[in-house]
């Protein structure tokens, strides 16, 4: 596994600001030039683009910030695996990466070079979302199946589902699944302008809940089957995924949550689990007023007991395209190091709902996680990651 | 495995391909650009249909129509590049223009490639697997493997499958930049002719319900490849690879579509693969029909179903070297987006 946020740039710096509820959650960072820079609370990474690139050593022309911490956290993934350059190279391992922002997170340079400046073309080949997999791609020569997905904040939960049936299907014996996705313009205007940006920490799950940050970051990890793991260092096990849309909105869940609740239950029985198996959660939990209450009522529908649940967009914001990756490396922690991390700022439980995220961490015995995504136009997964 | 029967398909182009069929007739070229004849939409309002992007209504109107009297899909599976880069485009227009104050966010909402897939969702009322790809020259592909996966995994469901591109403003200046358009005016008749680099702007939605199930079906899909390589040795390598596994013994190519462009650059790897077919293999062209995008393959797949059932025949405008064919049962359809991701398809008569 690998993985940089807010929160740290390897899964131990995570790791240990997660056992010590420790945000990164701040006001003025700084990475990206926009007039909401320091008046929001954003969860950014705190390392430049500049030190980025030295950090990797890319040095090639039109490289883009969501690339770079992409290639940060796959990196480090990679060597947590062992995986050797003939290993990455062979035709049986593939690359599923997920982004929502891609190259648009060069806002200004795009429209330059869209208005007539044609002499600061440095980014035009990388505007696009493919671009950030194509580079990993070509700078480790990977020469399976690869794939980029985009379907908002739920892109990586189904990079990872899709990375699953590559190998379940004989396409791939081993997959690198993950996302990206940097901090830009593009985004935090648009969650803006849909008024649903909060100017405080945000608070999954509490009655006061004022809307989400954004955040940044990259998660990548690396899929095997399970002929092929003996005597390596497995954390856990993808043992079921679920897909289903919302139909309702193209920004919004509808008020009965039918696609958050047929993701959850497709999952339970592509894991041939029944919900009381389940022994924790990590919820959506964005800390918008309709997320929060939707995925709380979703959720009392699939379990007739409610199962500990948290969501950890108060560590990193709301990372898009990288969340489900990212909280996929969360999620195999609590199964990993058998422990529970808080859900930040929360006080007080929904009217009406009354449920109560975990608050405080600690240890807990843990043989199966479900983790949540939800997106623009009802897009809804929901991934079970299993003790070995 | 990488096999599925279509059962239906619906194709919306810049040729006469939807509604009444006519594609004797070459529409031209205007501008470097192929432009999609966009049909009446029946299933939106006027004000919805303003909402949506070129994309959105062009991927819906070709798939309703398909779903009309056919149970629900299991799944909606959409391949992409550029559908939404056209409404990312006005948001960041407005984002730079009105300096971050005061945005609408309806373009930003309608940017996201998924637009298409949860809108077939939203006025089908389709709450199953819905999943877009967005991997730029194997968009489209990753769509199909993805579908044949899904039929692998649930032999009984049947699918919505499309690829989807428009021709965005800001990405065909971007690509024009990077030299993937034409710069001089060029028209898609005198399309092969051109000795430069790049080619012709184009766009379409092309459509497919799939399925285990032969019987009514147009065509069947015997494999699926994709090669990423600029190295066209091992294209060449790949492709040959792709026949010997998926072509039935004692059978051979009865027709190559080929995805030349008239882009010069291209041209190696279209040449190198025409090698590959026997003396008498016919080949056809496809890109002066509907200008080439990232998921221009998915135009091909419906052209090739509608030359393998029968329905429409190869015009003459299309053919590049003539064969004594006259029923096509295995057609190859081999195609390069900016000469680094290749893909092959091979489409046969059902069996």
């Amino acid at each position: 596994m690998g993985v940089i946020s807010a929160i740290g740039n390897s899964v131990d710096e995570n790791h240990a600001a997660l056992v010590n509820g420790k945000t990164g959650v701040i006001k003025g960072g700084g990475n990206f030039p926009s007039r909401y820079s320091g008046i929001l609370p954003f969860g950014e990474v705190l390392m430049g683009t500049g030190a980025l690139k030295t950090t990797l050593d890319v040095t090639e022309y039109g490289v883009t910030r969501t690339t770079l911490l992409a290639l940060h956290a796959f990196k480090e993934a990679i060597v947590d695996a062992g995986l050797t350059g003939a290993q990455l190279s062979s035709e049986d391992t593939a690359l599923v990466g997920a982004t929502t922002v891609g190259g648009m997170c060069l806002t200004d340079e795009l429209y330059a070079n869209t208005h007539g400046d044609a002499d600061n073309i440095e980014y035009v080949r990388s505007y696009d979302y493919a671009s950030v997999n194509l580079f990993i791609q070509n700078r480790y020569n990977i020469n399976g199946v690869v794939n980029t997905m985009n379907t908002a904040c739920s892109s990586s939960a189904n990079a990872i589902m899709y990375g699953c049936r590559l190998i379940k299907n004989g396409l791939a014996n081993r997959v690198i699944v993950g996302g990206a996705d940097a901090l830009a313009k593009f985004t935090v205007n648009g969650f803006n302008a849909l008024r649903i940006l909060s100017d405080e920490a945000c608070a999954p799950f509490d009655q006061n809940r004022k809307g989400l940050n954004l955040g940044e970051g990259a998660a990548f990890l690396v899929l095997e089957k399970e002929a092929d793991v003996a005597g390596k260092k497995v954390y856990a096990t993808v043992s079921g995924f679920g897909n289903a849309n919302d139909a309702y909105h193209p920004s919004s869940l509808s008020p009965e949550g039918d696609g958050p609740y047929l993701a959850m239950k497709n999952a339970l029985s592509s894991a041939s689990l029944n919900p009381a198996d389940i022994d924790f959660i990590n919820a959506h939990g964005t800390g918008t007023e309709n997320n929060d209450e939707v995925e709380s009522r979703a959720m009392l529908k699939v379990f007739s007991t409610q199962p500990n649940f948290a969501s950890t967009k108060g560590f990193t914001g709301h990372t898009l395209g990288a969340a489900s990756a990212i909280e996929a490396v969360y999620s195999i922690l609590n199964i990993y190091r058998q422990e529970l991390y808080p859900n930040l700022n929360f006080r007080q439980p929904i009217a009406g709902i009354g449920l109560q995220p975990v608050e405080a961490y600690k240890s807990a015995e843990i043989k199966h996680v479900m983790s949540n995504s939800f997106g623009f136009g009802g897009n809804c997964t929901s991934l079970i990651f299993s003790k070995v | 495995m990488m096999t599925f029967y279509i059962n239906k398909a619906a194709c919306i182009s810049p040729q006469q391909t939807f509604g009444e069929i006519d594609i004797e007739q070459l529409r031209a070229s205007v501008d470097n650009k192929l432009k999609a004849i966009e049909p009446k939409y029946p299933h939106f309002t006027s004000n919805a249909l303003r909402r949506m992007s070129k994309s959105t209504r062009m991927g819906a109107g070709a798939a309703l129509p398909l779903l009309a009297d056919a149970v629900q899909p299991d799944g909606i599976i959409i391949g992409t590049q550029v559908s939404g880069m056209e409404e990312n485009g006005k948001f960041l227009n407005q984002i730079i223009e009105y300096k971050e104050d005061m945005l609408t966010p309806g373009n930003f909402v309608q940017g996201t490639p998924n637009t298409i897939s949860s809108q077939i969702a939203l006025v089908s009322n389709n709450k199953n697997y819905n999943i877009t790809h967005v991997h730029r020259g194997l968009a489209f592909e990753n769509a199909v493997i993805d579908t044949a996966m899904l039929l692998n995994e649930n032999p009984q469901n049947t699918y919505l499958l499309g690829g989807v591109d428009e021709i965005c403003a800001n990405n065909y200046i971007l690509d024009t930049l990077a030299g993937w358009f034409k710069k001089e005016d060029c028209t898609n008749r005198n399309l092969y002719k051109s000795n430069t680099n790049g080619s012709l702007s184009g766009e379409g939605a092309a459509m497919f319900c799939v399925s285990n199930n032969k019987v009514n079906t147009l065509a069947q899909l015997k494999g699926i490849t994709t090669i990423h390589s600029t190295d066209v040795a091992v294209v060449k390598a790949h492709i040959n690879h792709f026949l010997l596994e998926s072509l039935p013994q004692g059978e051979k190519i009865d027709l190559l579509l080929s995805g030349e462009n008239g882009d010069k650059r291209a041209l190696e790897y279209y040449t190198s693969c025409e090698q590959l077919m026997d003396s008498e293999t016919p080949i056809a062209r496809f890109k002066h029909l509907c200008g080439e995008y990232p998921t221009a393959s998915s135009f091909a797949l419906w052209l090739a179903c509608s030359f393998v059932s029968g329905q429409l025949t190869v015009p003459e405008h299309m053919i590049k070297k003539p064969g004594a064919a006259l029923v096509y049962k295995n057609i190859l359809i081999y195609n390069t987006h900016k000469t680094a991701q290749h893909s092959c398809m091979l489409v046969s008569v059902p069996e």
